[in-house]
């Protein structure tokens, strides 16, 4: 123990007597923790500059630079063209462009278009510049939905209206057609009461004929039995009076006969022929009269039908029209369910509110834990290099091998050395930090804790690089790579979404991310040390498997190591014989 | 008493044999200097002798007390670690940290009591005339300073065994002394020390025994003068004055019966195949012909000397 102690006091004395190790290892990362606390213990953004370009600047645009500059934001404007600005953003005078469209106001269906031109090698700067404008673009966006939604529920609330007052429109549509329809049936009943059947008889005019000439041989019979007669009366002793008294009515009854004969066979005023005449114009016309009715029947069957379809479509109308008004009554019956009436509502029904989990703090506070663990794992990881390559380059590392004194002594003599180093940065560190963040005071202790356990993983690594590798220089390349490589995997500097599941999964064990996490647990979310415990063993598990490794390569190479050492110190030796040699 | 026993060491890496059967035997109290050329293998067996690499075949064992058993060291090395101070080719300690921090450190590292730290801290501190500079960043100090505080890092806690690879390396000739003398006091107090460097002359100053190391082998091991034995042909050395005269003296030697001339510009190193003859020759030699001789000296082979005529031996083989 006592041995252990003096060769940590030794170590001590060599750092703080080296005057750049203890600028570089002691003093750089108190003054690096310094200025960060001085430059980030503030919440704006200023220093941002964001070029904005229009082809006009009206007062919707400058409306917009407003809200940005309200941020902070240093806003430049570019009037002449966009191209003025990325060539800015790639001299890094302004660290995003954005193209405004001429106005906000949404005209037709063609969405307004905002181009941002970020530089994607500033990675968190795009990220940080992208979300906070996507803020404020979000913002004017739900102003223009709010106004085109609010147009949209005027006209909503129009038809509503016009709905209520065309409903009853509709009802006395319904009532009429219903109306009509009934009208319909009545006609078509009556149309099929209509009786248009006429009597096929076909009439037979040869009886006329047959009727003339039977009564045309009857008078001409007549005339004859009257010739007869009068011949008889001739024959006959009746007196000439008597004979010609009768012969005298004979010949009249004769030319009556033949009166009536003549009206058989001439055609005259009351003759046979007009008779017949009349007999065919009557049939003529009962054929035409006939064929007429055909025809009505066959247009009232016609009509009929389409009275049919009339009333099947004034049927269907009705169907239709109480569809409709079954339909309107829905729409209104929506309309008048639709409890969101707020444009501003509709627009944004979503208010996107973000919490913090912690009270709004300084950016210092989101990135002390980062912060410090970085501190933390570049010191102890330089620290333990160094302290090991001062160990194996220092003139008495032969001595020290035949000093009485365990190899674990020295081992752990330098972890503690480290660990005294660490020690006091840390209480510098969390001291200058604590200048900038009051809260740290409640979850110190744990802080501490943490920060002990990371400090021994990276110093037993960095220790683990110096005695693996000769050179003092390449040891502490070694150190710095493999802290960077820490660091690049750990989300800090590049997001690790980017990175293949399985690395993700590997970075988790990363022990500056279980670092970072254990102390923003603790410090910012003031989380109790028995539900972070798994993360504390894993990081002690680093430790002590690391020291474990130490002990191994040391018992491996120690002794190479002072051979090499020997050797080397021996062949130098030959060589300025020989160099005195020559000169003498 | 004997302390340290490699017993046909042999050491390969990638299966190069750095070292080759090595028997080396460390006796308590004693400074073993062990030397070589650079690639021999010195700073290997060092490393075997501290326990910090284990041989690939053979042992290396300690004994910790007389008449116990012998332990493998590199098998017990936790338990011995207290009492071994190990002090590599460059500075070890903590350049941030003051030279007293760095003392008070490594000392409570190995379990010493407060007021026995701050006791030996400040013994060190005097003993290696650092006491002015314990405030001092380890890094601000001069490079011998800096090797003093290594050397004192490596003695906080008073170990039983000392072992430095290179101690005088990159250090002025004053300071190479200076370490050497505070080693030499190290050792008086009782510390085993074992030293591998390319300063012959140094090792040779302080050392009891030497071992030498050629492309793996021990070639040679024991006291000094045992391993300089072999080897045992005096050297006449002419210090002379730069000028027209040391032309004149290389032309005289030339005529003399010496086997080898050597000019090492400031002087001339007669090789003489017999010692006397040589001697009054050059004596004739300087007086017929009115030559100035600055200095003249007989001298026994240095350690760098045994060790070129080693490597003269190997390259002929």
């Amino acid at each position: 123990m006592n041995s252990l102690w003096l060769l940590t006091k030794k170590n001590l004395k060599l750092l703080l007597r080296s005057k750049s190790s203890a600028l570089i290892v002691v003093f750089a990362p108190l003054l690096i923790i310094l200025i960060l606390g001085l430059s980030f213990s503030n919440s704006s953004q200023y220093g941002i500059n964001i070029g904005v370009y229009a082809s006009a600047f009206n007062d919707d645009v400058n409306s917009f630079m407003e809200t940005l500059q309200e941020e902070e934001f240093k806003v430049i404007k570019y009037e002449s063209n966009i191209e003025e600005c990325i060539e800015d953003i790639k001299l890094s005078y302004v660290h995003t462009c954005i193209s405004l469209p001429e106005s906000f106001q949404i005209d037709g269906n063609t969405k307004k278009e905002i181009t941002f031109h970020i530089d994607p090698s500033k990675i968190n700067l795009v990220w940080m510049v992208q979300e906070t404008l996507r803020t404020k673009l979000n913002l004017k966006s739900e102003e223009v939905s709010k106004t085109l939604a609010g147009n949209i529920l005027t006209k909503l609330a129009d038809t509503n209206t016009k709905i209520s007052s065309d409903k009853d429109k509709l009802g006395t549509i319904k009532e009429k057609t219903a109306n009509a329809l009934s009208s319909a049936e009545t006609a078509k009943t009556g149309l099929s009461g209509l009786d248009f059947t006429v009597s096929e008889t076909i009439y037979n005019l040869s009886v006329t004929e047959a009727f003339k000439t039977q009564i045309f041989a009857n008078i001409n019979m007549g005339i004859t039995k009257l010739d007869t007669a009068t011949s008889t009366i001739d024959k006959a002793n009746l007196s000439s009076s008597e004979k010609g008294a009768i012969k005298k009515h004979l010949k009249l009854a004769k030319n009556e006969l033949e009166n009536a004969s003549a009206r058989l066979t001439v055609d005259s005023e009351g003759s046979f022929i007009a008779v017949n005449n009349l007999i065919n114009t009557l049939q003529t016309d009962l054929t035409a009269t006939k064929t007429k009715l055909t025809s009505v029947s066959e247009k009232v069957t016609g009509t009929t039908t389409d009275l049919g379809n009339i009333q099947s479509s004034l049927g269907e109308g009705i169907g239709s029209l109480d569809t409709v008004l079954t339909s309107l009554n829905e729409i209104k019956a929506n309309l008048d369910a639709q409890k969101v009436t707020e444009a501003g509502v509709i627009s944004n029904p979503i208010t996107t509110k973000i919490e913090n989990v912690i009270p709004a703090q300084s950016y210092l506070s989101y990135m002390f834990p980062a912060l410090i663990v970085l501190v933390i794992m570049f010191s102890s990881l330089l620290l333990g290099t160094t302290l090991v390559m001062m160990e194996k380059n220092s003139p008495s590392f032969v001595r020290n091998y035949f000093v009485p004194v365990k190899k674990v002594t020295f081992i752990l003599s330098t972890y503690l050395t480290n660990l005294i180093l660490m020690l006091v940065q840390i209480v510098i560190i969390l001291g200058i930090s604590l200048i900038f963040l009051k809260e740290l005071y409640l979850t110190l202790p744990q802080t501490v804790l943490i920060l002990f356990l990371a400090a021994s993983v990276f110093t037993f690594l960095g220790m683990a690089l110096g005695y693996l590798f000769v050179s003092e220089e390449t040891a502490v390349l070694a150190s710095i790579s493999l802290g960077s490589v820490f660091l690049f995997f750990s989300g800090l500097i590049l997001p690790l979404e980017s990175v293949s599941i399985l690395l993700r999964e590997i970075t988790f064990f990363n022990p500056f991310v279980l670092a970072e996490k254990l102390v923003r647990e603790v410090s910012l979310f003031q989380t109790s040390l028995s539900l972070i415990w798994m993360d504390l063993l894993i990081l002690l598990g680093y430790a002590v498997v690391m020291f474990l490794v130490i002990l191994i390569i040391e018992s491996l190479l120690h002794k190479q190591l002072v051979t090499k050492f020997m050797r080397h110190h021996h062949k130098a030796h030959r060589h300025k014989q020989k160099v005195d040699g020559k000169k003498h | 008493m004997e302390f340290i026993h490699l017993k046909e060491v042999v050491k390969e890496f990638k299966r190069t044999k750095i070292l080759k059967n090595v028997n080396l035997t460390i006796q308590q109290g004693e400074i073993l200097g062990i030397i070589g050329q650079s690639g021999s293998g010195k700073t290997t067996l060092l490393n075997l002798i501290a326990g910090f690499i284990e041989p690939t075949e053979g042992n290396v064992e300690y004994f910790s007390k007389i008449n116990h058993q012998p332990k493998e060291m590199h098998k017990n090395l936790h338990k011995i670690k207290k009492h071994i101070g190990f002090t590599p080719q460059h500075a070890s300690f903590y350049p941030k940290l003051t030279v007293k921090e760095n003392l008070l450190h490594f000392g409570r590292l190995y379990g010493l009591k407060k007021n026995l730290l701050i006791d030996n801290a400040n013994n060190l501190l005097k003993f290696t005339n650092l006491h002015g500079h314990q405030n001092k960043l380890a890094e601000h100090l001069s490079g011998g300073m800096q090797k003093r505080l290594d050397l004192s890092c490596s003695l906080i806690h008073k170990p039983k065994l000392l072992i430095l690879d290179e101690p005088t390396a990159d250090l002025d000739h004053i300071t190479q002394g200076e370490i050497l003398e505070l080693i030499q006091e190290v050792n008086k107090q009782g510390v085993t020390v074992v030293i591998a460097s390319h300063h012959l002359n140094n090792l040779e100053r302080i050392c009891d025994k030497i071992a030498i190391i050629h492309k793996g082998e021990l070639k040679s091991f024991g006291a000094v003068e045992e391993v300089r034995k072999p080897y045992l042909k005096n050297k006449i050395c002419i210090n002379i004055k730069v000028g027209k005269d040391k032309e004149k003296m290389v032309q005289m030697a030339r005529k003399l019966p010496v086997n080898k001339i050597v000019d090492q510009g400031h002087q001339i190193v007669l090789h003489p195949l017999e010692d006397e003859k040589a001697l009054l020759a050059l004596v004739k030699a300087v007086k017929e012909e009115n030559l100035y001789l600055h200095d003249i000296d007989l001298r026994k082979p240095s350690l760098s000397e045994v060790m070129g005529n080693i490597i003269e031996e190997e390259e002929r083989k």
